[in-house]
């Protein structure tokens, strides 16, 4: 039993590091519009592994997350407008996101289910508002010649770097959330997404787990914010929309809620997707509201097929039919055996166990 | 060691208990029974916290737990096996009674997330714990299986696991018998005589009269939310308010209450 969790352990580990390697030496192939979109994906997958430890294990739903990313955003292009160093600006990007998250989630956590998804969206709708009101903030047009990330006099600069800076951020961003999720904390939250009175009744300060939570994830979206306006150079209000929030969500439910993977395997399938639909539709002969068709269509199409089809999203539905694969070779390699795999399967996962994404 | 003075709470103006007092000595194992709608699941979640009583105290160890959150008061101690299974879904048996452990030990999300030195020893510390629960309650061979994928005999044993991960001083057990065939509940009174052994101070709400009566000290007969009769179970047997309550009879001392 323990001889193949270890070995799936390994197998795990083995691909991780072979996901790493690959994904850290595309850049170097990408032309730059490539190197565009792989960034806006990166950091997309920053943003949802922040959405779905909150949804995925701890069970509480943001529809408001499109707003910290506008804060980390924010705060980055305030600080180097105003000739602060870039780093410290990077730096201050979570901080600040997170804080809000802190102030934001002390009142809204106390929702639950429906009530706080429109809580959070409402408040990412006042969010902007307030930023477009703000004269200092740029306004409705939003702030522009956002200088480059850098130390001292040495600065990034082509779109390479900053695919790298995203890179770095989100194999921090996914270390973080393994550490936490295999750890006391982590199964604390676990536990208030399915019973928070039998969870504080063991011992689990739920509200306060909630909210370091939800704060924590609010830092991830910051952190992904604060590239961003580095990246592009130019921040507005019109870039933080509220679909931005759902695009999120969509994204760490299709990947598969309660997995460390699911995020970015969700964020590379909606936004290639995307990518590709949009291409498709803004080829001669297309209609003009074709690529918005599209864009918009398969957002429904793809959560309705996966809810349907694969509810636990594409990484689950992928390590089982991996898990399937060998033992049923298993099996054909020497007969009997299939019944012994049968009773390691429950146990030998790769990936965190699922909780159901269906709850109150 | 557990205290309760006056006791009440109501529900939209109906009291659901009312006027509780009971006192359970160190090491005792208290019965709590009486027929549906006395108000034992009330009570119990008056102890454990998650609800405020509308007058009365709880004194538990010489302090009163007023305004104590639910998780403080694990953390004093005080555990609690609830009415159905409450396990956490998606999580293995194993990891559902390491949550247990949260009542005794710190470590949180910074030492977790970043690996500090006194994180691993604690995560060592909460499996082996985890594990001696587990096979206290004689489920070590289930570890890895996922806890919803249990049969109810075994959610309810894996309960009290957690429940014991946490190092109780004083067990609530709602109901633990509820549902569960002649053989799991023959092997869960064993459970319990062997925990009342080790000194652990229980209360024991129950349907099931014959299993109250074989194993409590004493016992507390609750009927419309108050106190109608405390004693031995012999005492408690033979008292003819009981028997009223239990035939349903609105007898007159009841009535004229």
């Amino acid at each position: 039993m323990t001889g193949r969790l270890t070995s799936a352990r390994l197998v795990g580990a083995g691909a991780a590091a072979v996901v790493a390697v690959v994904t850290a030496l595309l850049p170097l192939f990408l032309d730059s519009s490539q190197l565009t979109v792989y960034t806006e994906l990166l950091l997309s997958a920053v943003v949802t592994t922040g959405v779905s430890l909150l949804l995925g294990y701890a069970g509480q739903i943001s529809l408001g997350h499109g707003g910290f990313y506008a804060a980390g955003a924010y705060t980055a292009a305030l600080m180097a407008t105003h000739g602060m160093p870039s780093l410290l600006g990077l730096a201050c990007a979570p901080l600040v996101a997170g804080l809000l998250g802190l102030l934001v989630g002390m009142p809204l956590l106390r929702l639950r289910g429906h009530y706080l998804a429109f809580a959070t969206l409402a408040f990412q709708l006042i969010l902007l508002a307030v930023i477009g009101q703000q004269s200092s903030m740029g306004g409705d047009i939003g702030l522009s010649g956002i200088p480059a990330l850098g130390i001292g006099s040495r600065h990034i600069s082509d779109f390479r770097g900053y695919a790298w800076v995203a890179w770095l951020a989100l194999v921090a961003v996914m270390i973080l959330t393994r550490n936490i999720v295999r750890s006391r904390p982590g199964r604390g939250l676990r536990a208030l997404a399915t019973s928070e009175m039998a969870a504080s009744s063991s011992g689990v300060p739920v509200g306060r787990y909630k909210l370091v939570v939800f704060s924590l994830s609010a830092a991830f979206a910051g952190l992904a914010g604060g590239i961003f306006a580095f990246f592009i150079a130019y921040v507005a209000p019109g870039s933080f929309g509220v679909l931005v929030s759902f695009q999120f969500v969509v994204m760490a439910v299709v990947g598969g809620l309660g997995t460390l993977w699911g995020p970015l395997v969700g964020a590379a399938t909606i936004t290639l997707l995307l990518q590709w639909l949009n291409d498709l539709g803004a080829r001669p002969g297309m209609p003009d509201y074709a690529p918005q068709v599209f864009s918009y269509a398969v957002y429904a199409l793809l959560l309705v097929l996966v809810v349907l089809f694969l509810p636990r999203g594409l990484v689950p539905a992928g390590t089982d039919a991996l898990r399937l694969l060998a033992r049923r070779r298993l099996a054909r390699a020497q007969p009997g055996a299939d019944a012994a795999g049968a009773a390691d399967a429950t146990g030998a996962g790769v990936e965190e166990p699922v909780p159901s994404p269906q709850r109150q | 060691m557990l205290t309760t003075e006056n006791l009440a709470r109501s529900f939209g103006g109906v009291f659901a208990v009312n006027d509780v007092s009971i006192s359970v000595p160190k090491g005792e194992l208290r019965g709590i029974i009486g027929p549906n709608g006395a108000g034992k699941s009330t009570l119990f979640n008056l102890i454990s916290g998650h609800l405020a009583p509308t007058r009365g105290e709880i004194t538990y160890v010489g302090r009163s737990l007023a305004g104590t959150a639910p998780h403080r008061r694990a953390r004093e101690g005080v555990a609690i096996v609830f009415q159905g299974a409450r396990l956490f879904h998606g999580m293995t048996a194993l990891e559902n009674v390491m949550v247990g452990a949260h009542a005794r030990t710190s470590h949180g999300f910074a030492s977790a997330a970043l690996r500090l030195p006194g994180h691993r020893r604690e995560e060592r510390l909460i499996a082996e714990r985890a594990k001696e629960a587990l096979e206290q309650v004689g489920m070590s061979d289930f570890a890895d299986v996922y806890a919803e994928s249990l049969p109810l005999g075994q959610q309810r044993r894996l309960q009290v696991a957690r429940a014991l991960c946490g190092q109780p001083e004083l067990l609530l057990l709602d109901e633990p018998a509820s549902g569960l065939r002649l053989g799991e509940r023959q092997i869960l009174a064993d459970l319990l005589r062997d925990l009342h052994e080790k000194g652990i101070t229980m209360l024991l709400v129950e349907h099931d009269v014959s299993m109250v009566m074989s194993l409590a000290d004493r016992i507390t007969v609750l009927d419309l939310g108050t106190v109608i009769a405390e004693g031995t179970p012999d005492a408690v047997s033979r008292d003819p308010r009981v028997i009223a309550a239990y035939l349903g009879q609105e007898s007159s001392d009841a009535a004229s209450r």
